[in-house]
This record gives structure tokens, sequence and C-alpha cells, in this order.
């Protein structure tokens, strides 16, 4: 029996997840609402949390290497990406040429791959059915290259301190220019599909906007801040892996609104086509692995890396005593940062328009509990 | 602020043995922020072309302030601690702030003994809401002043902190297993 | 603006997107995989069940029991013994397990190996029945899973 204030009351309570299907994995959002208007959210979240910073305490520098796959699983190569620089910065070593490039080609393979993830499914939340299978079907490519790279798709282990562990299959310049020759046009499939689409940009345009100040505030980074306006993007601002050789743009929109996030990531796939073709064109010859010692002792210090992840800055610091193992290793996470704005994002907007926002957030759940 | 501690004993703590070869951290930035906090900042080094800045913890969030209006510091990348039990300030508290206009990284660190509530930096910035019930989740330290201190990523009801490097991490995990999910833990 | 009302009234957005839709309806467009009867085939260098690899010509192992791999592997999950062989003074292998259900293959293993016994192989059918079924020893190691093929 409800007591008199709850009658009263016009707020209600409801808990979105953690199973909710548009949360995209174990989120669960605590909805305070009038009517079907949002008053307010609490995220609770560590429904996934593996304690992968435990984990990193009691591992080796190489024995970890695996385990930062685990945190963003859809892109699992940025992630091993940051982490083998930041060991990298800590043992003054630089990966090799020839690493470098590879290592460029397969993060920007990553990087549609996880906007392609992104896009399907978001378009699914919103009720638009079919991309996500067109979606899958090209991201199956990128995994195909990936699984003959490295011999798993998801979490591939794919990149070692110092350099790269596989060599490149024979075939594979190929195989990635023949990707990029089909992924352009299916672009331009997707925007057929949603960018004119009159549901589309209904459900999209003027929600969750987040300006470039809130952005800034909330630590935001990725598309959402570029989509605010702020043309800031790590491969640009600070260039790692040779990023500085290659010609692309950063793209931006102002309105800082969900369609304008989801344009700005339509262009970046774009983008990144336009680096794996340059960086395919020249992959230099050598070693692909510099010359690391085989018992790795960082010695006393602490480094900061940090890449732009297709989420946004992930960031490794790293706190090295001497030994062989890390004795903190610090993931700043994209996901988790930009899971905070989301609050900021929804209040004042109706329930329908939480799915379009946790979705056009990016966030997935392994790297947000880690 | 009023169950706040007294101040650390001032002298730096005793570093260990081997020590990172830091060199000084030269530029204008750093000799304005010595100008202007003196001897609340009892280091301005950097590492690996890295810089921070070692500061009493009572200063941290006027120095997060002062970063964000003067240099511009507008972004605060994230807020972590680094325990280290035989020193006698048990936790390292790093801010890790970055500039967009400069292009430029910095770190704001500062040691606290155990029990110390450093001030919350959430009113300088949001993002800092989360990351510092993130380190109260995972190390204990209590932020004063924060707006929602609450566990972040573990249950609520958990006990000890994880990151902790006295966690013991085996029986903790088998007897929250044991407790919540009925079942023998898999370790 | 005519032509937008225009757009509207005869559902041109809708029209468009249709249009995708059916240009990806052609038969040779299927990608879906009928998976028992058709298996598909992984990579060369896909890294799934493991296998201690025996020396072709003499059906020896090839494993010198040097236990780098249980050393190299994060979760431990190696467990080997080693005995010295009396007559050649070598270490060789006697007992291995492997925790299949707690492995990631991430592969750190099979690049310790010296000697190119321990491989993670192209099967990928490793689901068993019970939960001590995931842990292989050493003749599991060698032979290989059998998983069941079926002909639908
Ligand atoms: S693949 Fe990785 S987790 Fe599995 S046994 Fe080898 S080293 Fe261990
Ligand atoms: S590393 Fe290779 S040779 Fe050494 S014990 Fe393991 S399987 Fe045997």
């Amino acid at each position: 029996m409800p007591d008199a204030t709850f009658l009263d009351s016009t707020e209600l309570v409801l808990n979105m997840g953690p199973q909710h299907p548009s949360t995209h994995g174990v989120l669960r959002v605590i909805l305070k609402l009038d009517g079907e208007k949002v008053l307010g959210t609490d995220c609770v979240i560590g429904y996934l949390h593996r304690g992968v910073e435990k984990i990193a305490e009691n591992r080796t520098y190489v024995q970890f290497n695996p385990y930062v796959d685990r945190m963003d699983y859809v892109a699992a190569v940025s992630n091993s990406l940051g982490y083998c620089l930041a060991v990298e910065k800590l043992i003054n070593v630089e990966a090799p040429p020839r690493a470098q490039t590879v290592r460029v080609i397969l993060t920007e393979l990553n990087r549609i791959a996880s906007h392609l993830l992104w896009l399907g499914t978001h378009a699914l939340d919103i009720g638009a059915l079919t991309p996500v299978f067109y979606c899958f079907r090209e991201r199956e490519e990128i995994l195909k290259i990936f699984e003959n790279y490295c011999g798993a798709r998801l979490t591939t282990h794919a990149f070692r301190i110092g350099g790269l562990q596989y060599e490149l299959y024979e075939g594979f310049e190929q195989e990635v220019k023949a990707f990029c020759d089909m992924f352009l046009p299916k672009v331009a499939e997707y925007e057929e599909l949603l960018t004119n689409n009159r549901i589309w940009v209904k459900r999209l345009q003027n929600i969750g906007i987040l300006t470039a100040e809130e952005c800034k505030q909330y630590g935001v980074t990725g598309p959402v801040l570029r989509a605010a306006g702020v043309r800031w993007d790590l491969r640009k601002a600070q260039p790692y892996c040779g990023y500085e050789k290659y010609d692309f743009l950063i793209p931006t929109r102002q309105n800082g609104d969900t369609y304008d996030r989801y344009l700005v990531r339509m262009e970046e796939m774009r983008q990144s086509v336009r680096i794996i073709r340059q960086a395919v064109e020249g992959i230099p010859d050598g070693p692909a692995i510099a010359k690391v010692p085989k018992v790795l002792k960082p010695p006393m210090g602490e480094a900061y890396v940090s890449i732009e992840a297709p989420k946004g800055e992930l960031g490794y610091y790293i706190v090295s005593d001497g030994s062989t193992q890390p004795y903190r290793v610090r993931v700043r996470p994209p996901s988790f940062v930009n899971l905070q704005a989301l609050d900021r994002m929804v209040r004042g907007a109706l329930i329908a328009d939480v799915v379009a926002v946790i979705g056009t957030l990016d966030i997935v759940l392994g790297e947000v509990d880690r | 602020m009023a169950e706040e501690k007294p101040l650390p004993p001032k002298p730096a703590p005793p570093k260990p043995p081997a020590t990172m070869a830091v060199i000084p951290w030269q530029a204008e930035l750093a000799a304005r922020l010595k100008d202007r906090f003196g001897d609340r900042i009892s280091e301005l080094s950097s590492y690996l072309g890295q810089n921070f800045a070692i500061a009493q913890p009572e200063a941290i969030v006027e120095i997060l302030e002062w970063l964000k209006s003067e240099g511009d510091f507008d972004y605060l990348v994230d807020i972590t601690a680094v325990d280290w039990p035989k020193k006698p300030d048990r936790f390292e508290l790093v801010y890790i702030l970055y500039s967009f206009s400069r292009n430029e990284r910095v770190r704001v660190k500062a040691s606290i003994p155990e029990g110390f509530r450093p001030q919350s930096a959430a009113g300088v910035h949001l993002t800092a809401n989360w990351l510092e019930r993130e380190v109260f989740d995972m190390f204990g330290i209590e932020f004063s002043g924060h707006p929602d201190l609450r566990r972040i990523l573990m249950p609520e009801d958990w006990q000890g902190y994880p990151l902790r490097k006295d966690y013991p991490i085996l029986q903790q995990d088998e007897h929250w297993v044991h407790e919540n999910v009925g079942i023998e833990s898999g370790q | 603006m005519i032509r937008a009302f225009l757009k509207r009234v005869f559902l041109v957005d809708l029209f468009e997107g249709l249009r995708v839709t059916f240009r990806n309806q052609k038969p040779k467009y299927i990608y879906t995989e009928q998976y028992p009867a058709q298996r598909p085939k992984v990579a060369e260098r896909y890294r799934g069940a493991p296998r201690l690899n025996l020396n072709p010509e003499t059906g020896e192992p090839l494993c010198i029991g040097c236990n780098l791999c249980a050393l190299a592997c994060p979760e431990s999950l190696i467990v080997m013994t080693s005995i010295r062989d009396e007559k050649t003074k070598r270490k060789t292998m006697n007992t291995f397990l492997f925790d299949t259900s707690r492995c990631m293959f991430c592969g750190l293993c099979e690049e310790a190996c010296p000697s190119d016994a321990l491989e993670l192989t192209q099967d990928f059918e490793l689901a068993t029945y019970t939960r001590e079924g995931q842990i292989w020893d050493r003749k599991m190691m060698e032979e290989g899973p059998k998983p069941t093929r079926y002909k639908c």
C-alpha cells in the first residue's frame, strides 16, 4: 500500500537496465521521471568490473598486454597500442618504422570496426533495423583481416611492447586495399539510409546537446567533443606512431547534438580509410620489433601516454618501481568519463531520448567498468 | 573540513634509494607556479619530457583553479592515486591536466597520509565527480566537500579498498562470492 | 520549399532507403554460414585449441620440459612436471596440465616455447559437458580435441 506522499508526488523512479538492450551491456540507469520527462539520472556501473588495474600489479609488463584488449573489446587494437606506447615510453624504446606503419593501419581499421558497431547498434536503438546487418557485414571483413594477421578477431593481442609479434601475411596489402575500395561506397550507402531519413533526423536533431564548454568541463573527448566544434584530435595534437606523416582531416560540427555526432563519426570513417590508403602504400621494410630486453625492467619512474581511441582519449598512467611488474597501471578510459555527461545530456529530455543519448555516447561497458 | 587532520610533517618523505631520474622543469609556467604558490609547491620536475609539480595536499584545489584560470588548463584528464604503504605519506594523489590552447599536459601530485581528507576538485572541474568517486572506491581516500561520495565500481557493501597494496584479493573474493552468489569462488 | 513539401508527400526518403535495401537483396549477397553443416575455415594463425606437437619422425614429444610456457602464461594455467632421462641426461616432460577454461588464447605460451612443441591450433570447438573436462592432460594435448561432426 503506497503511502500518501507517493500518491501526491508526480515523480516516478524507473530502473533502466542492467540488461536493457539499449544500454549496450550492463549499464543500469536510474531515471527520475515526471511523466515522460527525465528529471535526473543516476548511473549504476561496475557490473563488469574485473579489476584490470589490480591484475596489472600482479603481472609482468608483457603478460599484462592481453588484458588491455578486454577493456574496450570492440577496439582492442587501440587499447593494445596505448599500452604498448606507454611501456615503450617508460623503457625509452621506439617501435621501428615498419611496426609503426602497420600499427597505424590496424588501429585505423579498428576505428572503423568500432564505429561500424556503434552505427549499427545506435541505429537499432533508434529503430532503424537495417543498418546493423550491413555494418556487421563490413565489420566482418575487417575482423577477417585481423584474424589473418594475428589469429584472433576480437581480443587480438596484435601488438607487443617494442613493435609487432607477427609479420604481415601474404596478401595483407591487397586485402586492405580491397577493403578500402569496397568500404567507401558502403559509407555512402549507410548515409543514404539514414542521413536524410525523416525519422532519423527527427529523433536525433537537437537531442542530447553538449556544448564545447560543457565537454571540457566534463572531460568528454573523442567524436562527442568534435561534434561540439572543438577541432581536437590527439592524432593531430600530439601525434604518435607517425600520424603526422599522413594527410587527413579532423571532422567537426557545430551543434553538439546527437545528429552531429553521427555525422562526425561517419566522416571519421572516411578519413580513416584515407589514412589507411596512405599508410598501406608505403609500408617500410625493416625489422618489425625493436630490441627489447627479454626481462622488462623499466627504471623507477612514471609516464602518462594517451592515444585517440575510437571513443576518445585513452590514457595509460604507469608507475614503475624498477621491478618486472608495473607498480601501478591506471587506465584513463574514455567511455567512463564520457558516460558521466549522460546526466547533463538527458536532463529535461524524454525517456526515448535517453536511449538515443546512450547510443550516441558510444560507451563500451567493458571499458567503463574495467 | 572540521575533521581534517593537522598538516602532515613538513620535511619531504624520505625517498627510497632508487629514485626517478628527474630533471627540473624549466618553463615560464613553472616559474609562475613557483611565484604564486611559493613553498606550497615542493618540486617542479620533468621526467621523460612530462612535467609535474608536487604540491601540498591542501593547495591542490587552489592550484587546479589557478591553472584553469591563468594557465588555461581547462581539461582535467584524470585523477588517480598510487599506494606506497612503506612511505610515511601513504597515498600519492595524481591529477593530470591538459590545456587545449597550449597543447600541453601537466601533472599535479600530492602525498597524503592515511585518513587525510583532501578537498574535492568537483567544484573546479565537473569531471572530478566520478573520478574522485573511483579513487575513493579503490583506495578509500575520502574527499571532503564531494557532492556524492559513494562507491562507483564495487558493490555498495564491499569491504576494503581493492587497489591498496595490502588488499587480500583472494580472501575477499571468496568471501563475497560465497555470500552473494552462493557458490565457491573458482579461484 | 515546394520541393521539400513534395519530397515529403511522395515519401522520397523512404524510397531512397528502400532502394538500398533492395539493392542488397541479391542471393549472391548472402553471408550467413550454416555452421555445423558448413564449417568455417579459420585463418592459419588462428589461436585455438592447444596442442603438444610430436616429432613427426620418431613420434617423441618435442617438448623439452623447460617450463617456459608455464612461466610466460599470464593466467599461470599450465602446470607441467619434468623428469631427467637417465640415459640421455636430458630433461623430458612428464605430465602436462592445461586448463583451457581459463585460457584467453593470447599466444604468449606459444611464443615462449623454444622447441615449437606447444602450439595453438585451428581447432575452435572446445565445449565440454563438465568443468573438469576443460582441463586437458598430456594425452589430450597430444591428440587434440575430437569434436562431433554433424551432418545436416
Ligand atoms: S594462450 Fe595465453 S592464457 Fe592461454 S595458456 Fe597460453 S599464455 Fe596462457
Ligand atoms: S615451453 Fe615448450 S618445450 Fe618448454 S615446457 Fe612448454 S611446451 Fe615444453
